[in-house]
């Protein structure tokens, strides 16, 4: 007879699961595409005479393509599915129905995503910081604010997976109108974007003014963590209370 | 009496009246815009559709208001029409209802056919395969012209009834077939991207994302070249968001204050008519490929 | 380690006689032997104005019983509530005494095969079962011998390497009847488990069944093919649109239906004289005559039984046979559910 699963365990167990799951061929090929195109195009703003301020430039690329565009995309591809894609495929029960508790099926799933986002995001950034040439500084930018992005979106997203069906499409509304419309009204709105954190930590790594993005790294950090945890306890939360097909 | 017997009763015809391939094409147009609209749907169904058009009915509202707390609107603040077609200066958050619509509501038209297998129904009827996309086309274009056109089209009708419209009839109806055919331009262009991209996945999830990555990437590589590499400003017709904006203002004689005012006109319209062109090309391309049974 | 109540896994260790009083539902009496594993108090399920479950209440021991209903009668909502998945909107239900949506450790102990046909496509049976007994805290060479057994018994056993993606639909209904047992539940739950397998997977599943249930488990199996829960056992808990219509050895509910008529076929020589006589002493209230048997209805039963001989006898015919028509469980469930249309 069966006692329950340790949380270490069950967390093991989710986030085995949800990455064999979550990574298909399809996916992970359109993805490094998008990140291919992305230090291609940083390699030609590097390599071109023609930017005045390859420093300034170079961080609103990867503002602009990185952080618009690529991070939450590919956060949101994986994140919206890790529990989305089970409740919609209606396995979630095999998860569910278990001496398993609700907060390791969610942080395994968490896991599961940044574990697949970063492969995809985290080098395509990288790289482009080199490529721009712009100095170590944009590169180590780059990289914390896609770690920070990375690990904020997919949490966000992976209670969006939970909350709604079609997901995906709830997440571009949420990038579009949320993170691209609204949260350019000011610095209020701001705070409750990850876009504004993200930005603050190219801004205040790189010296670069960006709009919204003028918290410090400290800040920057905490604002994201803050809402990373709030995602997951309500994610938590939401597992507990919803009902399974 | 044998121990069994089937009695046959043939094949019944049907001898009521056959309504034809027009009725077939009428139909699902009908049908596939009240899917997208979420007619008839549950409540989230409907919730891209409501703020889409608040989104894009929110500036003529506001002019709307204006004017009837003002009277007239002097020329100072007063804004053209086309402006109200796209992302102009003063009502740039517009491109937000053009592009969710591409990304979000679109892709339903095409998609949710071929994962449930609804083609393959269709095809049992009058219609092709050609006759479907015509269908599902006019539907997605009459859809989305409600909110590219619409909110121009209110403008017009509002300033004339107010006699504040453009004077005389010549003038009247050369101002509405400049506004329809620019918003048309938009239209077609955004419709064929989407479906285009729409009809390579199943799924309307990664179709949604794909025609993101399309219009926005695309946006953001041609905005780069041009305005960081001030490369030649002919790369903005790689712009799947601006450029058919951009033809629709060369319709009224004018051009937009940044890099690409200064595109010639017949590059802004080769640049459309590539999307265009490469967007229904994809769609018809796959669709000759499918198999439906 | 839980405190639930054990099991009933022996005899040896069997519990005290019924922990329930007989309890009487939709009019039935039906005492159950041993603790009850199961339990329904007053449940309703409502989804908006949709009243799925309504009022049901009922207790299972050990054994299998059948739930019987027809399409969209509430059964798979029903497992869905006794499994926690969704909560009832009024009323209680226990599984092993413990609320399984708030209570993990019962969730260990039920083995669910749920009707959808949906499993993580992208693993293998093995892999898929091996992930369930995971899933239950098993490990090592308990887990081992645990998938091993499972596979076993949907023969199974060699699938390895193909995944279940590419499977047809009987060999995945297979993959989740051998997860939903490789945890040894006390109480399983089967919806519809049976669709989409052969005849002899059938046989071998049905067999299967009650060997653990002569272990003391806890069967439940949902189904609406009659001849299919007929062999499961006789033990039926009917519902129809959302209400409990009866519980019981379905043999015994259609003794109850006395208020319809029973049919009964007799074979004789002289079917016309027999039929005439049965109308005139009023054992029959109906006959029908063919060439060589009488088919008569009666509400008596008891009488038919003690007078149809001599009656027969005293018109010189000669009786070969006496059948009632209508003691199948389709005559049961047609009553039960057509009653409450």
């Amino acid at each position: 007879m069966s006692g329950s699963v340790g949380f270490v365990g069950a967390v093991r167990l989710t986030l085995r699961v949800v990455v064999r799951q979550l990574l298909t061929r399809g996916r992970a090929l359109a993805l490094v595409v998008l990140g291919a195109f992305l230090a291609l195009l940083s390699f030609a703003v590097g390599s071109s005479d023609r930017v005045e301020d390859p420093i300034e430039d170079g961080v609103r690329l990867l503002d602009l393509a990185g952080f618009t565009l690529l991070v939450p995309v590919v956060a949101l591809v994986f994140a919206a599915a890790s529990l989305g894609d089970l409740r919609e495929d209606r396995t979630l029960v095999y998860l569910w129905l278990r001496p398993i508790g609700r907060a390791p099926v969610v942080i395994g799933a968490w896991l599961g995503s940044i574990i697949i986002s970063l492969p995809f995001t985290l080098p395509a950034l990288v790289l482009s910081g080199v490529l721009l040439d712009a100095g170590s500084d944009v590169v180590v930018a780059a990289a914390a604010a896609t770690c920070v992005g990375v690990v904020a979106y997919t949490a966000v997203f992976v209670l969006l997976g939970l909350l709604v069906r079609n997901a995906v499409i709830w997440g571009v509304g949420y990038v579009l109108m949320w993170e691209g419309l609204i949260a350019q009204f000011g610095a209020a709105t701001a705070r409750a974007a990850i876009r504004g954190y993200t930005r603050s930590i190219l801004a205040s790594i790189t010296d670069v003014e960006l709009n919204l993005g003028e918290l410090s790294l400290m800040s920057g950090i905490a604002g994201a963590l803050i809402i990373t945890m709030t995602a997951l306890v309500l994610a938590v939360v939401r597992l507990g209370a919803m009902e399974i097909d | 009496m044998t121990a069994a017997e089937i009695f046959d009763q043939g094949y019944r015809r049907f001898d009521g009246e056959r309504a034809g391939i027009v009725s077939s094409v009428r139909s699902v147009v009908w049908y596939t815009t009240k899917s997208m609209l979420g007619i008839g749907r549950k409540g989230r169904h409907k919730v891209f559709p409501v703020i889409i058009a608040m989104i894009a009915f929110l500036p003529t509202v506001i002019i709307f208001g204006i004017v009837a707390l003002f009277g007239d609107v002097s020329n100072g603040i007063r804004p053209d029409y086309y402006e109200f077609l796209g992302p102009s200066e003063s009502f740039g958050f517009l491109i937000f209802a053009h592009f969710l619509y591409a990304v979000a509501v679109a892709p339903e038209a095409i998609v949710r056919d071929r994962r449930d297998g609804m083609v393959a129904l269709y095809m049992s009827t009058p219609l092709t395969r050609w006759t479907y996309l015509i269908a599902k086309t006019v539907a997605v274009a009459g859809t989305m012209a409600i909110v590219v056109l619409g909110p121009a089209l209110l403008l017009l009708l509002g300033y004339t009834i107010q006699g504040q419209g453009p004077d005389g009839f010549g003038d009247w109806f050369l101002v509405f077939a400049k506004l329809l055919l620019g918003g048309l331009i938009i239209v077609i262009t955004y419709c064929g991207v989407s479906l285009g991209i729409s009809s390579l996945t199943d799924r309307r999830a990664f179709a949604s994302v794909a025609v993101l990555l399309v219009l926005l990437g695309g946006s953001i590589v041609a905005g780069t070249l041009v305005e960081e590499l001030e490369m030649s400003s002919k790369y903005l017709v790689f712009d799947p968001l601006g450029s058919p904006f951009e033809s629709a203002i060369r319709l009224f004689g004018d051009t937009s204050n940044g890099p690409a005012g200064a595109v010639s006109d017949l590059s802004v319209t080769v640049g459309v008519i590539g999307w265009i062109l490469a967007g229904f090309g994809v769609l018809v391309g796959r669709y000759r490929k499918l198999s439906v049974i | 380690m839980s405190n639930l109540p054990p099991p009933p896994s022996s005899p040896a260790s069997q519990p005290p006689p019924p922990t329930a009083d007989a309890v009487a539902v939709a009019g039935i009496a039906k005492p159950i032997e041993g603790p009850v594993m199961v339990e329904a108090a007053g449940v309703t399920k409502s989804f908006g104005n949709v009243v799925a479950v309504s009022d049901v209440t009922f207790q299972v021991g050990a054994g299998v019983t059948a739930l019987l209903g027809p399409n969209g009668a509430g059964k798979s909502t029903l497992f869905r509530m006794l499994c926690g998945l969704t909560p009832p909107t009024r009323g209680t239900v226990r599984v092993l005494g413990r609320d399984a949506r708030r209570e993990k450790v019962v969730r260990g102990r039920i083995g669910l095969a749920p009707q959808q046909d949906a499993l993580f496509d992208r693993l293998t049976a093995h892999e898929f079962v091996r992930f369930a007994g995971e899933t239950h805290a098993l490990s090592g060479a308990a887990l081992d011998a645990a998938v091993a057994e499972s596979l076993s018994h949907v023969e199974l056993v060699d699938q390895t390497t193909k995944i279940v993606g590419s499977f047809s639909k009987g060999m995945r209904q297979r993959v989740k009847l051998a997860a939903a047992l490789v945890n040894d539940p006390d109480v399983l739950i089967l919806d519809e488990p049976l669709t989409g397998l052969d005849p002899v997977q059938r046989n071998r599943m049905i067999d299967l069944f009650h060997d653990l249930a002569e272990r003391g488990k806890c069967i439940l199996v949902s189904s609406h093919v009659l001849d299919e829960v007929a062999r499961l056992g006789s033990n039926v808990l009917v519902i129809s649109q959302g209400r409990l219509a009866a519980s019981g050895d379905y043999r015994a509910l259609r003794e109850l239906m006395d208020d319809r008529p029973h049919r009964i076929r007799l074979r004789t020589d002289e079917p016309r004289r027999v039929a005439a006589a049965l109308i005139e002493r009023g054992v029959a209230d109906s006959v029908e005559v063919a060439s060589t048997a009488v088919v008569a209805s009666t509400v008596d039963v008891d009488r038919f039984g003690r007078e149809a001989a001599p009656i027969a006898v005293e018109h010189g015919a000669q009786l070969n046979e006496l059948v009632p028509l209508d003691d199948d469980l389709e005559s049961v469930f047609r009553y039960l559910v057509e009653r409450r249309r």
